[in-house]
């Protein structure tokens, strides 16, 4: 798997972090973009929801709650239904199981052991799991057929954002990976790119073995996926192939058709700031007699991978994500370090309270979180996230929770949480509180460069011990060193004592 | 409610105590300026809130439980933090198990907590256009940034367009507003240059305004965009809401930020 989003454990933030601050393109590409989504979801949903925009929300996290709250009875009524339209259902409780699933489908196609080929459109599961260095290992060459995906392929690239995989990247880089790899003539123009990218493509549709693809929904009452695009990509890898998988995470069930509307309302504008995909299609069973499109075989591979973990824990909000981006768009941090600073294909703000419940990152209980441990921190806490969430995760307390987590396990820096216990072990002691202020104030007058300001004096320190040496580092820390405001309101209650002003 | 009789308790935060008291002196006087005398509990410290950021819960809690006989006294509790109101009014009652005598104190303080400017504006309903100054407001053009936690309160833009209608002078719009400015507490010095990174970009948004004066509705983001513009020698006044204010109105002296 790519490094990138598959990195050594345990993966260390800070240095990916650093690198991508002083990265100006990153800056100008992640920035703009995600500024450019953040401001247009928050205009569409203006428009066409106004006041009711939060009661969509509301329905939608009731709804998805209501789902994983019966997941078991929600399975059992997907597999009876889709095995009803003939699909087959699988069920993988590892990623390594889902891969050998979809290896078993494409050897049973293969008698003559021959090189095979597959077209696969975007899927966030099939990241997570590994799918195609599996394939790849076993002479099984996929084709990313989502337009960002695929660039990201031929760069050996990995993708840095949810739903706009290559938000990293622009169209001169793409320009020149098209020269490079498929020995197009150079051009900047988006639809001329497209054009070589389609062309590059719709042969390689038709000699394709087998289709793969991920789902945005299950619905348990029809037994079938849906699947939302905006390039049509998912139509043509589903109509060409002799054999289409899905590959799915359980927590994408909901009940049927009757319960999609909302979700359908609230992804495409949350994510894109579209109404609607372009594309919003149904997979069910395969082609039935008399029809002249469509795959012979129908597999839908139903992904546990940690889910169910996460089920019976405190974090179980976390399953109602509907991966639409959101919260990646509206995070300040996200906008400045980037996808790949998080060292996961979930980057941002969910990205960082999901990884480490990932089961590549488990090993045993608590490992995740010990392997990503820079990640709940990497937060201001500032809640845009939780403002943009279409089903309501809250995100911030999740983090919070990550992080008490860490501190119980030893897992945060000591010399942070001596200087916590510290202040709390002051704080409960008014008299030393003050004294501890006023060495503050002191020690900021003493050694502080003081100027005259508006707040009548102030100290400004150029460095600080410990925790504050990152202060410091770039900002001067301004302390307040002339009169104290408890001494200002004493000696006023002394001077107006009898009452008025 | 009857600004008048009620017993109204100041609650200072100990990040404006120890870098702010002009802040503080600043929402005495406002409060005093519309009737209401607030009382200074001496025995207050820290609402908790850097330990319930960084995964202490338990200590936040025993000074979750502090706060509440503090302030046990008072029919309201007036803070110039939006930050730290933010966490007595939505963060305490997680720390309490549903029912119990903490949990009951929890909720009955978070119901008497306000920011300033929510205090003004939602219990003592004051039109902010009555609050037009003795002295000429303040010509200088300022722009205003609010605290990311006022979103926890319902509060966040709400800054800006009181002190607009207050005639704090020409307030301008911040643009971007939204974004945080990077503080976030210790994340400041555990990322620091992520964190410096979002603070110069506010910056730069404050120097597109053409304002020389920045209203920050919490101490810590005022301390973190204040010393960021200090390093950088640039020429930036951080205030308060209540600062503002109480220029506008006559009862501070505004005096000029020297620079580095």
């Amino acid at each position: 798997m790519n490094e990138l989003i598959a990195p050594k454990l345990p993966f260390d933030m800070k240095p990916r972090a650093r690198e991508a601050v002083r990265d100006l393109k990153l800056q100008q590409f992640v920035g703009n973009a995600t500024h450019l989504k953040d401001t247009q979801r928050g205009g569409i949903f203006g428009r066409d929801f106004g006041p009711d925009y939060d009661d969509l929300r509301t329905v939608a996290r009731d709804t998805k709650q209501y789902a994983l709250d019966h997941l078991d009875e929600l399975l059992e009524r997907f597999i009876e239904n889709a095995e009803k339209s003939g699909a087959k259902v699988h069920a993988a409780t590892t990623g390594r199981e889902a891969c050998e699933i979809a290896l078993e489908i494409a050897r049973a196609h293969n008698a003559q052991g021959r090189a095979m080929s597959c077209v696969k459109s975007k899927s966030m599961v099939t990241e997570e799991i590994g799918l195609l260095p599996a394939f790849e290992a076993a002479g099984i060459t996929t084709l990313e057929t989502d337009l960002g995906e695929f660039i990201l392929q031929i760069d050996g690239d990995a993708p840095s954002h949810i739903v706009t995989p290559m938000i990293h990247k622009d169209r001169v880089a793409t320009a020149k990976s098209f020269v490079r790899e498929l020995g197009a003539r150079y051009t900047e123009d988006p639809t001329e790119l497209t054009m070589i990218a389609r062309e590059h493509m719709r042969g390689l549709y038709r000699a394709a073995d087998i289709g793969v693809s991920g789902a945005n929904f299950l619905l348990a009452d029809e037994g079938a996926a849906v699947i939302c695009t905006n390039e049509g990509n998912f139509d043509l890898s589903v109509g060409g192939p002799p054999v289409h998988i899905v590959f799915v995470g359980i927590e994408k069930l909901i009940r049927g058709a009757r319960d999609l509307a909302p979700f359908l309302k609230l992804l495409a504008r949350s994510g894109t700031a579209q109404p609607l995909t372009v594309y919003t299609s149904f997979v069910r069973g395969p082609r039935r007699a008399g029809e002249h499109g469509g795959p012979k075989e129908v597999h839908f591979v139903l992904v546990d991978a940690g889910r169910v973990g996460v089920l019976a824990s405190e974090k179980r909000d976390l399953l109602r994500c509907i991966r639409c981006g959101a919260c990646l768009n509206a995070c300040p941090v996200y906008r400045k370090v980037g996808g790949h600073s998080y060292g996961s294909m979930y980057a941002g703000p969910i990205g960082a309270v999901l990884t480490p419940e990932l089961e590549r990152a488990q090993g045993n209980a608590d490992a995740g979180l010990a392997n990503y441990a820079d990640l709940p921190r990497a937060s201001s806490l500032c809640g845009a996230c939780y403002e943009a969430c279409p089903v309501k995760i809250d995100i911030p307390k999740f983090l919070m929770h990550d992080r008490a987590r860490l501190r119980e396990r030893g897992l945060s820096p000591k010399s942070e949480g001596h200087t916590l216990k510290l202040w709390r072990w002051l704080a409960e002691r008014p008299v030393m509180f003050r004294l501890a202020i006023r060495a503050v104030r002191l020690h900021a007058r003493m050694l502080g460069q003081r100027e005259k300001t508006a707040d009548g004096e102030r100290g400004w320190l150029k460095s600080a011990p410990g925790p504050g040496a990152g202060w410091t580092q770039s900002r001067d820390l301004g302390i307040a060193t002339g009169e104290s405001f408890r001494d200002w309101f004493a000696n006023r209650e002394n001077n107006t004592s009898g009452g008025g002003r | 409610m009857l600004a008048r009789i009620m017993r109204v308790a100041l609650f200072t935060t100990c990040l404006a105590e120890a870098l702010a008291p002009r802040a503080l002196k600043a929402t005495v006087l406002v409060l005093e300026h519309v009737g209401v005398r607030p009382e200074l509990p001496a025995a207050q410290t820290c609402c908790g809130q850097p330990m319930l950021s960084n995964g202490l819960p338990a200590d936040a809690a025993a000074l979750a439980r502090r706060m509440c006989e503090v302030f046990a006294p008072f029919d309201a509790v007036v803070t110039p933090s939006g930050s730290c109101c933010s966490v007595v009014r939505e963060k305490y009652e997680a720390l309490f198990a549903h029912g119990s005598a903490d949990h009951k104190a929890v909720v009955a303080l978070a119901a008497k907590t306000f920011e300033l400017i929510e205090f003004l504006e939602t219990q003592l309903k004051i039109d902010p256009s009555s609050l037009r100054g003795k002295s000429t407001p303040s010509a200088a053009p300022l722009t205003c940034h609010d605290a990311c936690h006022l979103r926890g309160i319902h509060r966040h833009g709400a800054t800006a367009p009181f002190l607009t209608r207050a005639c704090c002078g020409d307030v301008r719009e911040l643009p971007d507003m939204a974004q945080c400015c990077g503080f976030g507490g210790m994340f400041s010095t555990q990322f620091p240059e992520v964190s410096t990174a979002l603070g110069e970009e506010k910056l730069a948004h404050v120097a597109s305004t053409g304002a020389a004066t920045l209203v920050a509705s919490d101490t810590g983001c005022a301390a973190h965009l204040a010393g960021l513009a200090h390093r950088k020698g640039v020429a930036l006044r951080v205030i308060s809401p209540a600062e503002a204010l109480a220029e506008s109105l006559g009862l501070l002296v505004e005096l000029p930020e020297s620079h580095a």
